[in-house]
Parts: structure tokens; C-alpha cells; sequence
């Protein structure tokens, strides 16, 4: 049995005097999609960018296919330079909540930069990838359009290629889906299946239920800043035994139940 | 440098024309900006076009231009001005048109909605200004004005130049006497910036008086 | 009101207006591209630098702020000589000036570039794997830019306007040349009459045109 590609061990994140992540332990296999849920404040945002070192962690480690993200030397705590996260974070792909599209660059240029300036592409060749990977997501026919030109679902696919593009060993979704309109959800989660179909290793935190039944081979339940609850989609959301989690499922599908109305 | 500390008592008078120019200046412009920024923003159109032409072309002259013009064509017309009036009212008539745009951006930012809440409940126009308009306003019209209150002190060292002895005129006067320029000039810099420094501090605190107003 | 307007002498004199808001729109130029190289390199130290870096840069701006330009162009060209033993012509002292002045004015238009450019969008950059030197280049400075063009042409004009305090140290520019045919005719209502249009519409053609220009890089990529 492989090591898993992600192991993260009593991982403990402080903000200041707040201890967000309190001692988090979790493994994803190679083509495994881990679903984390949780309410706000659980600190499942946190946990993702500790993953790919958007924020630094005070205690435990984190190893994304054995390699260890913040500290070169481990024992004695030293921590990784920004070059070497750089190098690390090329590896990793992150999705954001709120796009971050490069406002200045059309859909082609956002996917190419990494392409050629990490990558170490040439232009034509970048160019020729990024077209291809913005097809696959549906955007074939607006591949110079500036992000201000783009809807929020266009937007947001423009994103998914960007970072898979890369071909990172695993993909980080932030509530993917959370910022965009109930109408343009369902054309990014049918891009985000066909990455799952594929084998493609994720972390995905989200409130879509629907999406972590559907594609999550696990689900993770986040509660005050530790794993709670962690096993199959069935087993965690159609017979929760944890009374948070229940008491979280609840208002979940309350939402759900409303935005239906 | 104990030369130019034993000249202040010098400077000092100068330093209180410049306060005297700069304060005519502020209130002047002050009360007459007030009421056109709120004419432009609030009256008819036939009312709104002379003040903003006149904004707009103020604006785009040097502040030079305007006390050279002043004061060297006042005698043409029949209107010998003084120096110290020729300068304060070129530097007033400059000031009125930077007010204006400021009352105007304030006020202007004050959504619509506001004015009719206020004609809903019957409150004429004064009274929607007093207790509705300008509250509100404050926030987005003291720190541009605190602003161009510097700007009016800055500018009063322009009066020098017609021969008005405000603070940058005696520390010329008495560099003429010593002839050691930059200890005066320091000194002189060390002055204005306080004067001004303070006023921008000034003006930092009042902003967080006024943010309870939420955006 | 009985005054015989009578342009003959600006006429004839004319070029010295012409040459002189020539120089006047050089010596902006020039200043305006310094004060940029200035306020770029300053607001980045102010960006991405530590507590000591922040407050030089602060008080460089905040001295030079609250200072009337008048003193510090005597102080440059009067004071600075004689402390240091060397001379510069009025023109030289006059661009030093007016850069260092350009200058403070666009770490401000830089630092709220900078701001602007969300820190999610350098996340993004670095989720990527972009090397901070890349972030910069890359992400951070095309944004910046295309941020603070609308207040550069502003800023232009309004340097091109402080550009009239060179005459004081008998730079010929615009004011100047007003000025010798001011006292040297006492046609002053004429001189201002036509110096003053030189002002408005010079200052029209350059709005004009930078907005031409910043709505020409926005559209450079269409749809």
C-alpha cells in the first residue's frame, strides 16, 4: 500500500491569540476526493492553505508527496524560503472562491503565465496548452476574453484550468461555487467531475452537499478547529451519529430546502 | 544657525501675516465656495453652468497667474489694490473654485434617496440641508477641505512675490542681511510644516469621528 | 471702464510665450518621469517593507508635502550651493525640485495602486508557484499601472501648472516670458489675457489626449 500523497499530522494554525486548526490529522490517498466540511470558523479554509502554503503553521507537519511544506529542516524548525515554497507550490493547484483572476491578462493569459514562467514553456507551446485546457472546461470560444468580459461560472472555469494546467500532483478547491450565482454552480461542478473521472487528487471544501455525495470518496467533518467525523459520504451525511454534525447537516438542508422555494 | 535662531522674533511677524492671509483666505472661501458648491449641486441648470465654468477654468491656472493678474491689473482698471489685498483676494477667488468641487463631490455623494426621505416628511430645503445633507456630507468634505486649508497656507507664500512680508518673504529678507540661505530656508520649512503637519493630523482624527456614518 | 486694448507688443513678442510653454511642458515631463521612477521604487519599499522603511518614506512625503514648493525651489537652488560648495543653473535646480516633489506625489498615486491590488490576486500568484520576483513583474506592477493611469495625467497638469514658480529663479518659461512683456510694456490685462488660454487649452489637450490614451490600453484587448 502506496503512501498517501497528502499526509497532514497534529497540524496546529494559530491566528494570534485564536487557535484555528487545533491538532488536524488527515490522509488522501493518490484519486482520492476528500470533501471537507464544516461550519464557518471550523477552520477548513485555514487547513486548505496551509496545504499550499498561503499561511505558515505553528506545530505539526504537512507532507505532499513526502516532501514537507513549511520546514526545510524539520527538527530544528527552519522554515522553507519563499523561492522554495514557490518551487513546492507549483506542485499544488489551488482553486479560489473569489476567481483571482489576473484582471490585466485575457482567459488564455492567466493559464499560459504559469505555463511559461514556472513551467518554463515557450510561448506557442503555452499557448497551445492553455487553449486546450480552457476547451476542455468549455471555453473554447472565449479564449481572449478579458475576466471583466466573463461571467462568474466563466470565470470560475477560467480558474480550474489555470491551476490544473499546471498538472499538479493534487487540486484545492476553496468553495469553488460558494461566490457564483445558484444558476452557474451546476457548470463548474460538471468540470470539476470530469477532473474526479480522471483520477485527479483533491482536497475540495465546500457546502454543495450534492457534490460531496456525488463525487467524494471521503468526507471530512471539521468542528472547532479538529476532524471530527471522517469516513464515506454515505456513512457521514445519511446517518450522522455526531450531534454537531447533525446539528450542522440540518442547517444545511434547511438552506437547501429554502433556496428552492 | 544662532543667527537664524536670533531672527526670529523677525520672522514671527512674518509668520503672522501669513496667518492673517491664510485665515482671510480660508473663511473667505469657506462661506462663498459653501453656498455656490451647494448652488451647483442642488439649483437649476442656468445656475450650475456659471459655477462650474468658472471651477473648471480657475482650477486650470497656475495660482501665479491669478495674483500676477490681480495685482499687477488691478491699477489698470481703476482699482488700486494693495499688495496684501491684491494677493488675498487672487488667492480667495483661487481657493472658491477648489471648495466648490469639494462641496460638490460631499453633497453629490449623498444618495438621492436622502432628499426625498426628507421632502417625504416635510423639511424644506434648509432644513434638509441642516439635518440631513451636510451630517451625512461631513465625512466626504472635511478631509479634502483640511486638505486644501494646507494648500491655502502653501499657497500664501505666493504673496511674497508682490512684495507682501509673510513669512517667506522675511526669511528672504533676512538671508539678504546674513547670507546663510539654508539655515533660514530649514527653519522656514520646520515652520510651515508644523503648521501644516498639524492639520493634517487634525484632519485624521476628525475622520474617525465621523466614520460612524457607515459607507 | 476706459481701456485701450492693445495686443501689438504681446504679438511681436510673441515666441517668447511659445518657447516658453515649451519648456514648461518639458521641464514637467522630465520631472513627471523621475517623480515616477521615484514614487514607484518608494511605494514598493512602503509596500512590502518593515516599520523603519515605512516611516522614511512617510516622512519624505509628509516634509515635502507640507512645505510650499516656493521654499523648496529657493532652498535647492540658493541653499543647497552653499552648504555644498557647487553651483547648478536654474533650470537643473528647478527639475531636482519639481522630481523630488513629482516624486512624493506618486508614492501616494503608487501606494493606493498598490493596495488595490487585492492580495487575493497575489495568492493567486503564488498558488501557481510564482517566485516573488515574478509576483511582482508579473501580477502586481501591469495592475498597478493600469490603476494609476487615470490619476497620472492629473498629476501631469498639475505639474505642468507648478512649472510657473520657475520664474522666480529666472527659469524662461511660460511665466517668465509673461512676466519680461509685462514689465517691459505694462500690458498686463493683454499679457494675462493671452497667457491664461495658453494655460486652459494646454491643459485641455493634455486631458484630452491621456484620456484618448487610457481608453486605447483598456480596449487594446477586445473581446
Amino acid at each position: 500500500m502506496m503512501e498517501p500523497l497528502v499526509q497532514v499530522r497534529r497540524l496546529v494554525k494559530r491566528f494570534g491569540a485564536t487557535t484555528v486548526l487545533d491538532g488536524v490529522d488527515l490522509d488522501v490517498r493518490k484519486g482520492e476526493v476528500v470533501v471537507v466540511i464544516g461550519a464557518s470558523g471550523s477552520g477548513k479554509t485555514t487547513l486548505l492553505r496551509c496545504v499550499n502554503a498561503l499561511e505558515t503553521y505553528e506545530a505539526g507537519s504537512i507532507r505532499v508527496d513526502g516532501v514537507e511544506i513549511g520546514f526545510r529542516d524539520e527538527a530544528n524548525r527552519v522554515r522553507r524560503t519563499e523561492r522554495e515554497l514557490a518551487a513546492i507550490r507549483s506542485d499544488i493547484g489551488m482553486v479560489f472562491q473569489l476567481f483571482y483572476l489576473f484582471p490585466h491578462l485575457t482567459a488564455t493569459e492567466n493559464v499560459m503565465l504559469g505555463l511559461r514562467r514556472v513551467r518554463g514553456l515557450a510561448k506557442e507551446e503555452a499557448r497551445r496548452v492553455a487553449e486546450r485546457w480552457l476547451t476542455r472546461v468549455g471555453l473554447g470560444d472565449r479564449l481572449d476574453y478579458l475576466p471583466a468580459q466573463l461571467s462568474g461560472g466563466q470565470q470560475q472555469r477560467v480558474g480550474i484550468a489555470r491551476a490544473v494546467a499546471m498538472e499538479p500532483k493534487v487540486l484545492l478547491l476553496d468553495e469553488i461555487t460558494s461566490a457564483l450565482d445558484p444558476e452557474l454552480v451546476g457548470e463548474v461542478l460538471a468540470v470539476v467531475k470530469g477532473l474526479a473521472r480522471e483520477g485527479m487528487t483533491m482536497i475540495v471544501v465546500t457546502h454543495e452537499m450534492t457534490f460531496a455525495r456525488d463525487v467524494g470518496t471521503r468526507v471530512v467533518f471539521m468542528d472547532r478547529g479538529r476532524v471530527a467525523v471522517e469516513g464515506s459520504p454515505a456513512e457521514v451525511l445519511t446517518r450522522p451519529i455526531h450531534e454537531r454534525l447533525r446539528g450542522f447537516l440540518a442547517r444545511i438542508e434547511l438552506k437547501e430546502v429554502e433556496s428552492t422555494l | 544657525m544662532e543667527l537664524a535662531l536670533a531672527s526670529l522674533p523677525f520672522l514671527w511677524q512674518g509668520l503672522i501675516v501669513t496667518l492673517q492671509v491664510s485665515a482671510l483666505v480660508v473663511t473667505g472661501s469657506l462661506a462663498i465656495g459653501l453656498v455656490l458648491g451647494v448652488a451647483a449641486a442642488y439649483g437649476p441648470p442656468i445656475v450650475q453652468w456659471p459655477i462650474r465654468i468658472y471651477s473648471d477654468i480657475i482650477r486650470s491656472i497656475p495660482l501665479l497667474v491669478l495674483i500676477f493678474a490681480v495685482y499687477y491689473g488691478s491699477p489698470t482698471i481703476g482699482l488700486a489694490l494693495p499688495a496684501f489685498w491684491a494677493a488675498t483676494l487672487a488667492l480667495t477667488v483661487f481657493k472658491v473654485a477648489h471648495v466648490i468641487e469639494i462641496v460638490r463631490g460631499a453633497v453629490g455623494s449623498i444618495h438621492n434617496g436622502q432628499t426625498e426621505a426628507g421632502k417625504a416628511i416635510g423639511l424644506t430645503l434648509m432644513q434638509r440641508l441642516n439635518y440631513v445633507i451636510f451630517p451625512q456630507a461631513m465625512r466626504r468634505f472635511l478631509p479634502p477641505w483640511l486638505n486644501s486649508v494646507t494648500d491655502s497656507v502653501k499657497g500664501s507664500a505666493l504673496v511674497s512675490l508682490v512684495g507682501v512680508v509673510d513669512l517667506m518673504l522675511s526669511i528672504q529678507q533676512v538671508i539678504g542681511r546674513t547670507y546663510e540661505p539654508m539655515p533660514l530656508y530649514v527653519l522656514g520649512a520646520l515652520i510651515y510644516f508644523t503648521i501644516n503637519y498639524s492639520l493634517s493630523l487634525l484632519s485624521r482624527r476628525l475622520e474617525a469621528r465621523f466614520a460612524y456614518i457607515r459607507e | 471702464m476706459e481701456y485701450h486694448w492693445n495686443f501689438a507688443f504681446v504679438f511681436r513678442h510673441f515666441d517668447k510665450l511659445a518657447w516658453g510653454i515649451a519648456l514648461s511642458l518639458q521641464l514637467a515631463l522630465i520631472s513627471i518621469l523621475i517623480g515616477m521612477v521615484i514614487g514607484l521604487a518608494l511605494a514598493l519599499a512602503y509596500t512590502d517593507g518593515g516599520r523603519t522603511v515605512r516611516a522614511a518614506v512617510s516622512a519624505y512625503v509628509e516634509i515635502i508635502r507640507n512645505v510650499p514648493l516656493l521654499l523648496l525651489i529657493y532652498l535647492v537652488f540658493y541653499g543647497v550651493p552653499s552648504i555644498g560648495g557647487f553651483a547648478y543653473g536654474p533650470e537643473t535646480s528647478f527639475v531636482i525640485t519639481l522630481s523630488a516633489y513629482a516624486g512624493a506625489q506618486m508614492v501616494e498615486v503608487f501606494r493606493a495602486g498598490f493596495d488595490a491590488v487585492s492580495k487575493g490576486i497575489n495568492d493567486a500568484g503564488k498558488a501557481i508557484g510564482l517566485t516573488p520576483w515574478q509576483r511582482l513583474v508579473h501580477v502586481r506592477l501591469p495592475t498597478v499601472f493600469r490603476i494609476v493611469l487615470p490619476s497620472l495625467s492629473n498629476a501631469y497638469i498639475s505639474l505642468f501648472k507648478d512649472t510657473s514658480l520657475a520664474s522666480v529663479i529666472a527659469v524662461p518659461e511660460l511665466m517668465h516670458g509673461a512676466q519680461w512683456i509685462n514689465f517691459n510694456s505694462f500690458r498686463i490685462l493683454e499679457v494675462y489675457a493671452v497667457v491664461t488660454p495658453m494655460y486652459l487649452v494646454t491643459g485641455w489637450i493634455i486631458l484630452g489626449a491621456l484620456r484618448r490614451l487610457e481608453r486605447r490600453v483598456v480596449i487594446q484587448r477586445r473581446a
